[in-house]
């Protein structure tokens, strides 16, 4: 019985979570949508897109693996948020968190951009091959100072547990992994950057250079899938750095308000900045972001 | 076609140092591509792409993420303004001509206008004049304002564009005052204008040329000082100083590869030579110099503005005496003429026979030599990134292209 009420409480989480992230990113738009002299879209926008696009049927076939790509890519989202503690003390907002769990959700960051690069990659499009190719080698140098970081907080607090890390920031400001070990800190937001994949390293869809592909290949449910995945992995992985980093949340209105700060930090440099080249976000992520990292592992090793 | 070697100096990781890969140059100068090696791969950018200006595309063949091939495609936009204008009357031949460029239509109308006054000897009155030199003014800086940020927009940079069509549209509301219309305005006619400046005209361009002041200060700090657009912008597309002259390359190209070329000062028309101003020019020649020049652009046109406005007359004629224009022969004759778009020399050919239709209407946009022949060359071991980005720091008009 008592993981069936796990279980329902686990599905209002995700409820919440999804449609917080699609009011996230409609906000988003919205502030964007303000500082260029605009009104933008209403607050509704992203409810109506998912349901249209959830009602539209595809018509063509590029294969089943193209079709599974936003599957896996649902399932890494999806895959993040079950292992994900989100309240802090919460019995059942902790969702199915672990001793482990730490090094499992690094593992589903890479696991849902594999199954979409399998799925791009079936859809025969070379403007995909290109897309792929991109996306794999930012995500790897953007895992590499995020590793980093996490492996200097593991050692700090030794542990590999999310919530035990969280516990470890309660007790005030100061005990936050942000004041505790800023170069992890630094490295790890400056990995968001490349993760969230806002200008300037917007690469993988990069408008104006390869926009034809998964963006437009993928239609209807299969679009409105991606849309989920995205609503969920924004928040998700906003509340990542927000319990390695930050101090966790300890009510659902902490959590919106700096989960929604984490990911803001990505939409400003967005606006401010235009698209690297694929050699020069590399080359950035393998500088200051993973010497920061370096740093703080060596600090706490 | 030649391959440049890759300067490594300047590559921290060396990362195509194997150009082994790139095609072979056969003697006839071509790269040797053999598409079924699957050492290449070959992808169109239009004719619908974000990354594309218009209705054209690019045949690029890539090696890796760089052009080893590219081919400009035109044909999606064929109406043969040229040969309508050749079954039309002189005045039916203005809406017409408009369209050559939409995104700057008043060039058209005006050249096609000095062609009938050259052809039959007509001198406009003097307001008529100073209203021309504001007309066009005016259209080059509705085009500017998309253009300027528009650079940074290629590279995902998008504000400033969106900044520029905002006040775009403020240019557009003065249009419909002056003229009645938004974007084609049909406000010059052969013997002169089609009316005055409607009253407090000037105080409502002053004050959205204050808002462009500050919109050009907010895009130094957001473009022109950026770490990255001047890291993807410095040192590509360069267009070489042999390459001026023999590829016809004009405007505010030519004027970033250091030619101070402008059609205003080299053969001043209306009233460009009682106004006071400087070509701005540069010598690196790439897509960031070319930004600046078009940067510097913004701020004089904001100024000759200022200045037309200070120094036109009030009142008076604004129309010289022409025959009726259903009846109107222009005498038989041909005339070239020419006057500085925001891309450049543009100008027309026009023929006469005699009758009250042309008989030939040639236009010489400078997105024919821009986007066709020297963009082909420019796009060689460019990056597929770059390939917006270089194509836009030409300022191409596809319908030019296609007339």
């Amino acid at each position: 019985m008592e993981i069936v009420i796990k279980l329902l409480y686990v599905l209002l989480g995700l409820f919440i979570i999804l449609n917080f992230g699609m009011f996230m990113s409609v906000s988003m738009r919205k502030i964007v949508a303000r500082i260029a002299g605009r009104n933008g879209v209403p607050f509704y926008q992203p409810w109506i897109d998912l349901t249209r696009l959830y009602a539209t049927r595809d018509s063509i076939s590029h294969g089943i693996m193209f079709y599974l790509g936003p599957v896996f890519r649902l399932s890494g989202g999806v895959g993040i948020f079950l292992f994900m503690p989100l309240i802090v003390g919460s019995q059942y907002f902790s969702n199915f968190s672990f001793a482990g769990d730490l090094i499992l959700i690094l593992y589903f960051q890479f696991f849902g951009m594999l199954g979409m690069a399998l799925g791009a990659s079936e859809s025969g499009s070379p403007h995909s091959a290109i897309g792929v190719s991109r996306g794999l080698s930012q995500f790897t140098t953007v895992e590499l100072p995020l590793t980093l970081a996490v492996i200097s907080i593991a050692i700090q607090y030794n542990t590999l547990s999310i919530s035990e890390i969280v516990n470890a920031q309660q007790g005030g400001i100061m005990n936050w992994t942000v004041f505790t070990n800023p170069f992890a800190t630094g490295a790890a937001m400056l990995s968001l950057l490349g993760a969230f994949s806002h200008s300037p390293f917007n690469l993988i869809k990069a408008p104006n250079e390869i926009p034809i592909g998964p963006p437009t290949e993928y239609h209807s449910t299969f679009l409105g899938v991606l849309r989920t995945n995205a609503a969920i992995l924004h928040v998700i992985e906003a509340v990542l750095f927000m319990n390695l980093f930050f101090g966790g949340a300890t009510n659902w209105v902490e959590l919106m308000i700096k989960s929604f700060l984490i990911y803001f930090t990505s939409v400003f440099v967005g606006v401010a900045f235009p698209r690297f080249k694929i050699e020069q976000s590399v080359q950035w992520f393998l500088k200051v972001p993973l010497l920061l990292g370096i740093i703080a592992v060596i600090i706490y090793s | 076609m030649t391959i440049k070697k890759m300067d490594t100096k300047k590559n921290l990781f060396n990362w195509t140092h194997d150009r082994s890969k790139y095609p072979e140059i056969k003697e006839n100068g071509e790269a040797d591509i053999d598409l079924t090696s699957h050492k290449y791969v070959k992808i169109w950018h239009g004719p619908n792409h974000p990354g594309v200006t218009g209705n054209m595309a690019l045949e690029l063949t890539l090696s890796g993420d760089e052009v080893v091939h590219a081919k400009t495609h035109v044909g999606y936009l064929h109406r043969g303004f040229e040969k309508l204008m050749e079954r039309r009357l002189y005045i039916q031949c203005f809406p017409t001509c408009v369209r050559l460029c939409v995104a700057e239509p008043d060039y058209n109308e005006y050249l096609l206008a000095r062609s009938v006054e050259e052809l039959d000897n007509i001198e406009i009155p003097e307001a008529a004049k100073w209203l021309r030199a504001l007309s066009l003014e005016m259209a080059r800086l509705a085009t500017l304002l998309r253009t300027v940020p528009g650079q940074a927009g290629t590279l995902s940079l998008g504000m400033g564009v969106q900044w520029g069509v905002y006040l775009r549209d403020l240019i557009l509301d003065l249009f419909e005052e002056l003229t009645g219309g938004r974007v084609y305005h049909m406000y010059i006619i052969p013997g002169g204008v089609r009316g005055l400046l409607p009253d407090g005209f000037k105080k409502r361009m002053e004050e959205v040329l204050v808002k462009i002041d500050e919109f050009q200060k907010k895009i130094d700090d957001l473009i022109f000082t950026n770490a990255i657009f001047k890291k993807r912008t410095i040192g590509i597309g360069v267009i070489e100083k042999h390459m001026v002259d023999s590829y016809g390359v004009v405007g505010p190209n030519a004027r970033a590869a250091g030619f101070a070329r402008d059609v205003r000062k080299d053969y001043p028309y209306l009233i460009y030579d009682q106004l006071d101003w400087d070509i701005f020019t540069l010598k690196d020649s790439d897509v960031y110099s070319r930004s600046l020049v078009r940067r510097s652009d913004l701020r004089v046109t904001v100024d000759l503005i200022r200045q037309i406005m200070a120094k036109m007359p009030d009142g008076g004629d604004i129309r010289a005496q022409t025959p009726n224009v259903l009846h109107w022969q222009i005498p038989k004759g041909e005339v070239y003429v020419r006057s500085e778009s925001s891309r450049g020399e543009y100008g027309y050919y026009v023929v006469s026979d005699g009758s009250k239709t042309p008989r030939r209407v040639n236009l010489r946009g400078p997105s024919y030599t821009h986007a066709v022949v020297l963009l082909e060359k420019l796009l060689v071991n460019a990056n597929i990134a770059d390939v917006h980005s270089i194509m836009v720091s030409l300022q191409t008009c596809p319908p030019e292209i296609e007339r």
